[in-house]
């Protein structure tokens, strides 16, 4: 038998069932992922303010990050897609949205310049176009789950 | 007579560089990557003017200027993999999943997993900023509800763990999905003891 005794439920198991069994719970407040990569001089600009992005910074949707020409940096987002990138760039995190559940959502990162790889996660396993890259002059999606966009000049 | 003739046409290639140079100033390339196992897929480039431009395979590329639509390049692998080397080498280390088993009905790991729990230990302290994803799972004995309780309890044990051993609380999330996603597809009531089971998903 694989069932379990409904008494003495501790608190923090209550909590998590208000939300629903299937679904992850505290989708870690908002954050929709995480600085795993950064060399030399990485920033992000939230509300205005700009700041270092070291590794383990938490990032929010709107985020900016940002590269100096020494700076490089690696981006892990719920679903496990990834982004990262090289020196004098500038990426923002326009749109993410994801249910850990159904890997529904989406995910729209707005590189303004550098060199930018991207490799898709959960959300593409739901819907393949659903991770996607817009630039200057273009939108980039599809079904590769692995792709690169280099925007160069001003 | 000469001379005022020469002017206008210097100063139209003066006008055809500065022309050129607005241009020269916003280059955008795309390209197609192969994943871990070589596998690549297709991807469209949709221009802000002009056509778009399909991709299909493994180092497929396009360039695109303002005003034009993207044109296929031929950029070799080497010259993709020098123009992206700084990006490419930033990538986060792919996630690393373990599956842990338990005892039936309960949320108390086997003997066997005790020692993959070490495992993900030392995982989790290899690197710089981890965070885990613990996913508990049952096999299909009891209630549906019963074992999405179980589920949950089983990632929470495992969640607790980790967080008194160290690890952040907000690294660390813990979901059930009680059996509605069995290792070993079985009937309804079928006990089977690799269903019983959490999947850690160390990031």
């Amino acid at each position: 038998m694989d069932y379990k005794k409904t008494s003495g439920l501790s608190a923090l198991i209550g909590a998590g069932l208000v939300l629903g069994a299937g679904q992850v719970q505290a989708q870690a407040a908002g954050w929709v992922g995480q600085v795993k990569v950064s060399r030399g001089i990485v920033q992000f600009e939230r509300a205005g303010q700009r700041l270092p992005a070291p590794v383990g910074l938490r990032l929010k949707e709107n985020d900016v990050i940002l590269t100096e020409a020494n700076g490089s940096v690696g981006l892990m987002f719920n679903d496990n897609s990834t982004l990262s990138m090289g020196p004098n760039g500038e990426v923002v995190l326009e749109r993410y949205a994801y249910d850990s559940t159904t890997y529904l959502g989406a995910f729209d990162a707005f590189v303004k310049r550098g060199a930018v790889s991207l490799e898709a996660g959960n959300l593409a396993n739901a819907v393949p176009e659903s991770v996607r890259v817009k630039t200057p002059q273009a939108e980039i999606k599809g079904q590769a789950r692995n792709f690169a966009v280099n925007v160069e000049g001003k | 007579m000469k001379k005022p003739v020469k002017f206008p046409a210097l100063t139209l290639s003066a006008l055809a560089i500065v022309v050129l140079a607005g241009c020269a100033g916003q280059r955008e390339t795309y390209v197609v990557l192969p994943d871990a196992k070589g596998q690549a897929g297709a991807l469209t480039v949709t221009p802000r003017e002009g056509q778009a431009l399909k991709l299909q395979g493994a180092y497929a590329s396009a360039v695109g200027k303002p005003g034009s639509a993207p044109v296929p390049a031929k950029l070799t692998e080497e010259e993709i993999k020098a123009a992206f080397a700084e990006a490419l080498s930033a990538r986060p280390d792919a996630p690393i999943k373990f599956t842990l088993y338990f005892r039936e009905g309960s949320d108390e790991l086997i003997p066997e997993s005790r020692k993959d729990f070490d495992s993900v230990l030392a995982e989790v302290k290899k690197r710089a900023a981890p965070d885990v994803i613990v996913v508990g799972h049952t096999d299909r004995v009891g209630l549906l509800q019963d074992n999405d309780r179980l589920a949950l309890r089983r990632a929470e044990k495992m969640r607790q763990e980790l967080v008194k051993l160290g690890l952040p609380a907000d690294s660390v999330q813990a979901a059930g999905r009680g059996e509605r996603e069995p290792l070993v597809p079985t009937a309804d009531e079928i006990a089977e003891p690799k269903n019983r089971r959490v999947e850690m998903l160390v990031r």
